[in-house]
């Protein structure tokens, strides 16, 4: 059996560590947001014979007055970012693209306008923290009969909150180096993943709370720290096992699942990679760290 | 029930369901038909799968009074709706959607990248017109001169076969060969009819002509000089006359047949449309309603103009009565009413066999396209089929390898509990792969993403039970035991961490665009299935296959007899 509750201060070092660094990181990069937020257009075009990023740039700069971004895909495609386009100058893009390329073919194309993002911007904040609010009320009320002398029933999804965060912050540092780094923008992909991520996150956290509830009523241990201890040694194996299933049809998704939602699945595989972490390193030693401040 | 006799039950359920979902899942599987109603199998994907085109519109209703705005936004769509239907589109979609006080008109359509033709072709404003009918407008000089030519050199042309007539020649075939007169041809069969004009009293025809043929000709004879009339030239030759009896009197009835080349009307235009514009459209409209005739108790539609519509309408009237008035609407009349008096009231009625939900359906288009409801494009996306359909294999692909990896490693970890996990898992997937047929839910490309990560997590109800029942195993419990243990006290954990996913998944849903909602029902059903599937499927399975003999081979739960003697040992130590 593994002493971890009794290293918690090693594991709360690092997990601050993590969270004050992607705060920081947050607020000196910043996220990068992509179209579904800020508003714009994205064009994809097939790569053909001597396209390249630069002629690109310059041609659209120089026929349509356009400013624009462009990445390249994994798939050997051009992905041309810029302000929303209208009808007329989306069809006059494509023109210029294809008279210099006449075998360029655009495989997709959106544009966004800016009021649609500000609203998407805010349903996201509602929905963040519906679902902060919905977990907290629900793991308050599944534990309502586990209020023993040591923590009352409140304190479990207040724990489990404190992991919640931990892990968002987690992923979005995640993704603001990737996004000064790679250029990977946040849309609303991401955002799926993220509250996608919370629930998962919850799920592994419920397993051990339980055992550590079940523990309580057996009271085979001496002092709450070894019945947290015990429940999350008892428990890792499997929060281990369920985390490799989930990663192995992420990861193949990752390899195989194309260009579009490879954000989307990174955010989730890092969001499951933490989470699982979280269960065991942060919840848990969280409430014993409670309950030994209740008890000086 | 006995215990034995629930495992049966369960097993037949089971049995029943899988090969239901094998049905469904079949990609032949035929539509079924119970009575009238209708249902096919076939896999919903979306525009990001199916390639494809997306517009958001956006329905600036700041104009309209608040009580109004759903039925002009309605109309709105409709209108869009009947304009999305022209393309030949299959299965379009077009919603409106509220969102607080905006209002907003999604448009999907399957199969049409060309989002520019599409956006074009929708964004037209729906338009209503009255037409009053063509009065002929008059020639200008020049034109008169130019029609002027050209009817002699007509009369030149007619002159000629006059000649051939007057010489004998077959009377009907040159008929055939020469004449411009659309009633030459039987409209049924198609055969020309040599110029024949059947029996007629006299005063059936036009002056000239009728005159011509009752008084200054006799039975068998071309008339020798061409006869012009407003159609043109005419050759006429009396075939036949009969005298017939009508109500007492006696009528000399004629058979002519003629040949007739048309000519140009000098002093006015020919008329091509027959109704002009008035002026009148859906701007001067200020609303319609249903309403019920007095008499008839048939539905109607109302129209209200405003001022300037009241005027105009009112002189549209006076100058048109005994003729009729044409509404247009997006180009195609839809009622064509005869006027009867001047009508200065600014209110019209349209009446017709419409039926109730006909006449509900014009107003609603009649009050959007009266109704200053402009639309704007906000959002606008489209992707080529061919990416669709990389995506549907890169999916699969990725879908598939998951799934082996995942087989691997149960039945690598946890051994034969670990192949019946995989067993209820191919299960969970085609359970799961109905239910989306039948629901049906559009598969998204996040929608497939949701289905193979809840691929991922289905086996983790499995996996808290298998540990559960090796921990059981590893402190000495007989098997069976073990095994009803692990389900039993793993239940609370796999029930209280599952409905936080759910919550989570519910409020996805009502954030969410429809690309992400795919995401969220998706992983909802799975997630649902998957309690079914790992809990009662795995549980039958183990229960029927399992015996209390397979103790002496631990190595089938993945647990070393000398780990389970240790734990044994272990827990007495710490007891004495």
């Amino acid at each position: 059996m593994y002493n971890i509750i009794g290293h918690r201060k090693v594991n709360y070092s690092i997990s601050g560590t993590i969270i004050v660094a992607s705060i920081v990181a947050l607020f000196v990069y910043g996220l990068s947001f992509g179209i579904d937020f800020t508003g714009g257009s994205q064009i994809e075009i097939q790569a053909t014979q001597g396209m390249s990023r630069e002629n690109l740039q310059s041609l659209l700069k120089e026929s349509n007055g356009l400013d624009v971004s462009i990445k390249t895909s994994l798939q050997g495609s051009f992905l041309i970012e810029t302000k929303p386009l209208t009808t007329d100058e989306h069809a006059s893009a494509i023109e210029t693209i294809q008279v210099a390329y006449p075998d360029a073919r655009e495989l997709s194309f959106s544009s966004i306008g800016p009021s649609v993002g500000n609203e998407l911007k805010q349903k996201a904040i509602v929905a963040t923290i519906l679902v902060f609010l919905g977990i907290i009320a629900y793991v308050s009320w599944a534990f309502r009969k586990s209020s023993s002398l040591h923590v009352k029933s409140w304190t479990y999804g207040v724990a489990a909150i404190i992991a919640l965060f931990h892990d968002l912050m987690f992923v979005i540092g995640v993704f603001v180096l990737m996004g000064h780094f790679l250029g990977t923008k946040v849309d609303s992909l991401f955002l799926t993943a993220l509250l996608t991520v919370l629930g998962f996150s919850v799920h592994d956290t419920i397993v051990v709370f339980d055992r550590i509830r079940e523990r309580l009523k057996i009271g085979e241990e001496k002092t709450f720290e070894e019945v947290v201890n015990v429940s999350v040694n008892q428990t890792m194996v499997r929060s281990i096992a369920t985390s490799m299933t989930v990663i192995f049809v992420l990861l193949t998704l990752l390899l195989f699942g194309g260009e579009s939602i490879r954000s989307f699945v990174i955010a989730l595989l890092a969001g499951m990679l933490v989470g699982t972490y979280s269960s065991i390193f942060v919840a848990s030693p969280l409430l014993v760290s409670w309950y030994k401040f209740r008890s000086k | 029930m006995t215990l034995r006799r629930k495992i049966w039950v369960t097993t037949v359920c089971i049995i029943l369901i899988s090969v239901i979902a094998g049905y469904v899942d079949y990609p032949k599987a035929p539509a079924l038909r119970i009575g009238s109603y209708q249902k096919d199998f076939n896999v919903r994907l979306g525009l990001d799968l199916k390639g494809g085109s997306l517009l958001l519109y956006d329905a600036d209703t700041s104009n309209v009074a608040s009580e109004d705005r759903e039925s002009a936004v309605e109309g709105v769509r409709d209108v869009i709706e009947r304009r999305v239907n022209a393309f030949g589109v299959s299965e379009p979609v077009v919603r409106s959607i509220r969102n607080g006080d905006s209002w907003r008109i999604q448009v999907e359509l399957a199969g049409i990248t060309d989002v520019q033709e599409a956006a074009k072709m929708i964004g037209e404003t729906p338009s209503l017109e009255f037409k009053e009918e063509a009065i002929p407008v008059p020639l200008t000089d020049d034109e008169k001169k130019a029609a002027a030519t050209e009817n002699e050199a007509v009369k030149k042309r007619a002159d000629e076969v006059l000649a051939r007539a007057v010489r004998q020649e077959d009377f009907a075939a040159l008929a055939n060969e020469f004449s411009e007169d659309p009633g030459n041809i039987d409209p049924t069969t198609g055969e020309k009819l040599g110029g024949d004009l059947g029996f007629v009293p006299q005063g059936t025809y036009e002056q000239t002509f009728d005159d011509v043929l009752f008084t200054q000709m006799k039975d068998g004879e071309v008339f020798p000089q061409l006869v012009q009339t407003q159609y043109g030239y005419h050759i006429i030759k009396r075939i036949e006359s009969k005298t017939v009896d009508q109500d007492g009197t006696q009528v000399v009835q004629v058979r002519a047949s003629h040949i007739l080349f048309r000519t140009l009307p000098t002093d006015t235009k020919p008329i091509e449309d027959p109704y002009t514009v008035t002026g009148l459209s859906g701007t001067q409209l200020k609303r319609s309603s249903v309403q019920f005739n007095q008499t008839t108790g048939e539905p109607e539609v109302l129209l209200q103009f405003n001022d300037e519509g009241t005027k105009l309408f009112s002189e549209i009237t006076k100058r048109n009565i005994g003729k009729t008035v044409a509404i247009y609407l997006d180009g195609v009349p839809i009622s064509v009413p005869q006027v009867n008096e001047e009508i200065p009231s600014g209110e019209a009625v349209i009446s017709g066999s419409f039926s109730l939900d006909e006449a509900k359906q014009l107003v609603e288009r009649l009050n959007a396209g009266a109704l200053p409801v402009p639309v704007t494009l906000v959002n606008q996306q489209s992707i080529d089929a061919t990416l669709g359909e990389q995506s549907v294999y890169r999916s699969l692909f990725a879908g598939i390898a998951g799934f082996l990896l995942i087989a691997l490693f149960m039945i690598w970890y946890y051994r034969l509990p670990g192949l019946f996990s995989v067993i209820a898992l191919i299960l969970y997937t085609l359970i799961v792969f109905a239910i989306f047929k039948i629901w049906p839910v559009t598969l998204t490309l996040a929608g497939v993403a949701g289905f193979i990560l809840s691929i991922g997590i289905a086996v983790d109800a499995n996996i808290l039970i298998f540990e559960r029942t090796k921990e059981e195993l590893r402190s000495g419990a007989p098997l069976i035991r073990a095994i009803e243990t692990g389900f039993d006290r793993a239940w609370l954990s796999i029930r209280d961490s599952n409905i936080s996913s759910i919550i989570t998944s519910f409020i996805l849903m009502w954030f969410g665009s429809s690309f992400i909602k795919g995401f969220a029902i998706t992983l909802i059903i799975g997630i649902v299935v998957s309690l079914f599937s790992a809990i009662t499927i795995t549980r039958t399975l183990m229960r029927m296959t399992i015996s209390e003999k397979m103790q002496a081979h631990p190595w089938l739960f993945s647990i070393s007899k000398k780990e389970s003697l240790e734990y044994v040992q272990h827990n007495r130590a710490s007891q004495s």
